[in-house]
């Protein structure tokens, strides 16, 4: 995202201004600036640099943070089998879903790309879910999935003459649930960006493939989708970005009496241990660790996508 | 021919769509179902026999706790002003509070670093955009923090304040404001403008797309946000919707009769942003195209 730094130089310099008068008029620029800096660096740049120190801390909130250096690291990368069960959950539910919802977010604007009436309604609709409480969609779910003959899961199976499942109470059919409701609630997204992308390509490009005979599948391979990278990769980085965030289905639809992780933590994710070791064991420190594993994965994620846009436009 | 075969190949994707309604019916329907219709084996798709129950039943009575009579929604919390409508009311404010004020200060910032000769602001700006891959969740305990030590914990500054400083607006309004010709600021100041006048009065009226597309996005966002709510939120009354619904839930969790009153809450919830997005639909995804393509 930083690609769109190069600008225009200023030409605002009349001749013969000094520094100092540079200086001097750029006080009201900074005075615009400050509301935005004073939080910016008090709610961000210093919170952040806090969630680095209570990391290497032992820190319950209350007591003054003890420094016990790489502890909660040591601790949390080698002996927590709690988070390896989390990050092993997180990377199989990140890969799916990214998977599936792109693939679905690009079928689906192929289909619906056009400027007809219906074609919009059925953007509307795919897009629905983004805009609605993920609470309210989360407490939707879980009564669709209810374990009762009831749900409405368990009533199309039964259309099949199949036995009614405990879909939340099962633990390897978790991450599946979870995968389900992140393509429902996510393919619409992707689906208006790809939108936008196909109506970017220059339909001289197709002219010319159909002059050369080229198949309706030929045209895709070889024009949409080279095409359609840069869109594409903004796609998938930010939804494994988004993905690895993942919090309010866990906690919601999988909640377990004693922590937010789900029958047996088969639901347990970085963001909802993170939640768990802060906020119900109050565990600061240890919460902080977790959290900078977070931006640290987050932080590769980004850094691959500048690589990969960049080397795009160099192309 | 063609056309025909065309909506065949598209019909599994109309079937989709169908189904992506689904979870949507299924909470309106049943926040209308009298409580022994919704848990019918096999369940009714119509609401046979409609009934505003899920939201004030008229049998409850705090004294009798009987099996079939819950309280309906905006008969719960006694002890809340306003009930159900103070979370909305809440969440409202808070929603409104947020996207006026972290717009204007995004916008002063955008239009120092694009419009002004700042020694500097390439620096900040590189600053700002790389703050965005800073997952804000690394931010949650220190400014739990801080905003305990604030004495803002359950209060609207708590929610307000931290939310503001929102990089990816200013990184939105700065590109688009760079379209906005240079020309335009400069002829202001030779007329004699001072600098906010120039950012009120000449480029905040060209920034109207952007602004609009913004609020969209900020309103939405701060309207369904949960967790930041679900951490400084202690008592009900100053609950926002979405925590308001993951207690109500919490608390009836496995008794059936309360689906209604939830699924009630839901639609009082997701109602609200499906018709403002439906309004403003336009505006809504030509920022997520602007935002999306600039990547």
């Amino acid at each position: 995202m930083t690609t769109a730094l190069i600008e225009k130089p200023s030409t605002a310099q009349p001749a013969g201004a000094g520094k100092r008068a540079r200086w001097r008029r750029a006080v009201p620029g900074y005075v615009m600036l400050l509301p935005f800096a004073g939080l910016f660096a008090g709610f961000l740049v210093w919170p952040l640099l806090n969630a680095l120190y209570f990391a290497f801390t032992d820190f319950n909130g209350v007591r003054p943070p003890s420094w016990v250096g790489l502890e909660n690291f040591r601790r949390l990368w080698f002996e927590d089998p709690r988070f390896r069960t989390g990050l092993v959950n997180s990377l199989i539910y990140v890969s799916c879903t990214v998977t599936l919802t792109t693939a679905a977010a690009l079928a689906l604007a192929l289909a619906f790309r056009g400027t007809s009436w219906r074609d919009r309604v059925l953007r509307t609709i795919f897009f629905l879910p983004s805009v609605t409480s993920t609470i309210a969609v989360m407490l939707i779910w879980r009564w669709i999935f209810s374990g009762e003959r009831f749900g409405l899961a368990n009533t199309v199976l039964s259309w099949f003459g199949a036995d009614p499942v405990s879909w939340l109470s099962t633990p390897h059919w978790t991450i599946p649930l979870l995968v389900v409701m992140a393509v429902w609630g996510g393919c619409g997204y992707g689906m208006v960006i790809f939108v936008s992308g196909l109506n970017a390509i220059p339909e001289e490009l197709y002219e010319a493939g159909r002059l050369d005979g080229a198949s309706a599948w030929q045209q895709f391979c070889y024009i949409t989708l080279p095409q359609l990278k840069p869109v594409t990769t903004y796609v998938v980085i930010t939804g494994l970005i988004g993905a690895f965030q993942v919090f309010e289905a866990v906690y919601i639809v999988f909640r377990a009496v004693s922590s937010v992780g789900g029958v047996q933590d088969s639901g347990l994710m970085l963001v909802p241990y993170l939640y768990d070791m802060g906020f119900t064991k109050f565990q600061l420190g240890y919460a902080s660790a977790i959290a900078w594993t977070l931006f640290l994965i987050i932080f590769v994620i980004s850094m691959i996508q500048l690589r990969v846009t960049r080397a795009l436009r160099e192309l | 021919m063609t056309r025909l075969k065309g909506e065949l190949i598209r019909l599994p994707l109309y079937l989709a769509g169908l189904t992506m309604l689904v979870p949507f019916y299924w909470m309106a329907s049943a926040a209308f179902k009298p409580v022994p219709e919704l848990t019918r084996n096999p369940p009714s798709f119509v609401p046979g026999d409609p009934t505003l129950d899920a939201f004030h039943e008229p049998a409850w009575d705090p004294g009798v706790r009987a099996d079939q009579v819950v309280a309906g929604l905006f008969q719960r919390y006694p002890d809340v002003p306003g009930g159900f409508l103070r979370f909305m009311g809440n969440s409202l404010f808070v929603a409104a509070a947020i996207t006026v004020l972290s717009l204007l200060v995004a916008a002063l910032a955008a239009y120092a670093l694009t419009k002004m000769d700042l020694p500097g602001r390439r620096v900040i700006f590189v600053v700002v955009v790389a703050s965005m891959m800073i997952p804000w969740q690394v931010t949650l305990v220190p400014n739990y923090l801080i905003v305990r030590n604030l004495e803002w914990l359950n209060s609207y500054p708590g929610y307000i304040v931290p939310a503001l400083a929102k990089a990816f607006v200013v990184f939105f309004l700065v590109q688009y404001m760079r379209s906005i010709p240079d020309d335009l600021v400069h002829a202001a100041r030779v007329d004699g403008a001072g600098e906010f006048r120039i950012w009120w009065r000449v480029v905040m009226p060209l920034m109207r797309p952007a602004l609009a597309a913004m609020a969209i996005f900020v309103v939405l966002a701060e309207w369904n946000n949960f967790l930041w709510p679900l951490i400084i939120v202690q008592d009900d009354t100053m609950a926002n919707v979405p925590v308001a619904l993951s207690r109500l839930n919490a608390s009836n969790a496995f008794n059936p009769n309360n689906m209604a009153v939830i699924m009630a809450a839901s639609l009082l919830t997701s109602l609200p942003t499906v018709i403002f997005f439906l309004a403003f639909q336009k505006h809504f995804t030509r920022g997520i195209a602007l935002s999306g393509i600039k990547g």
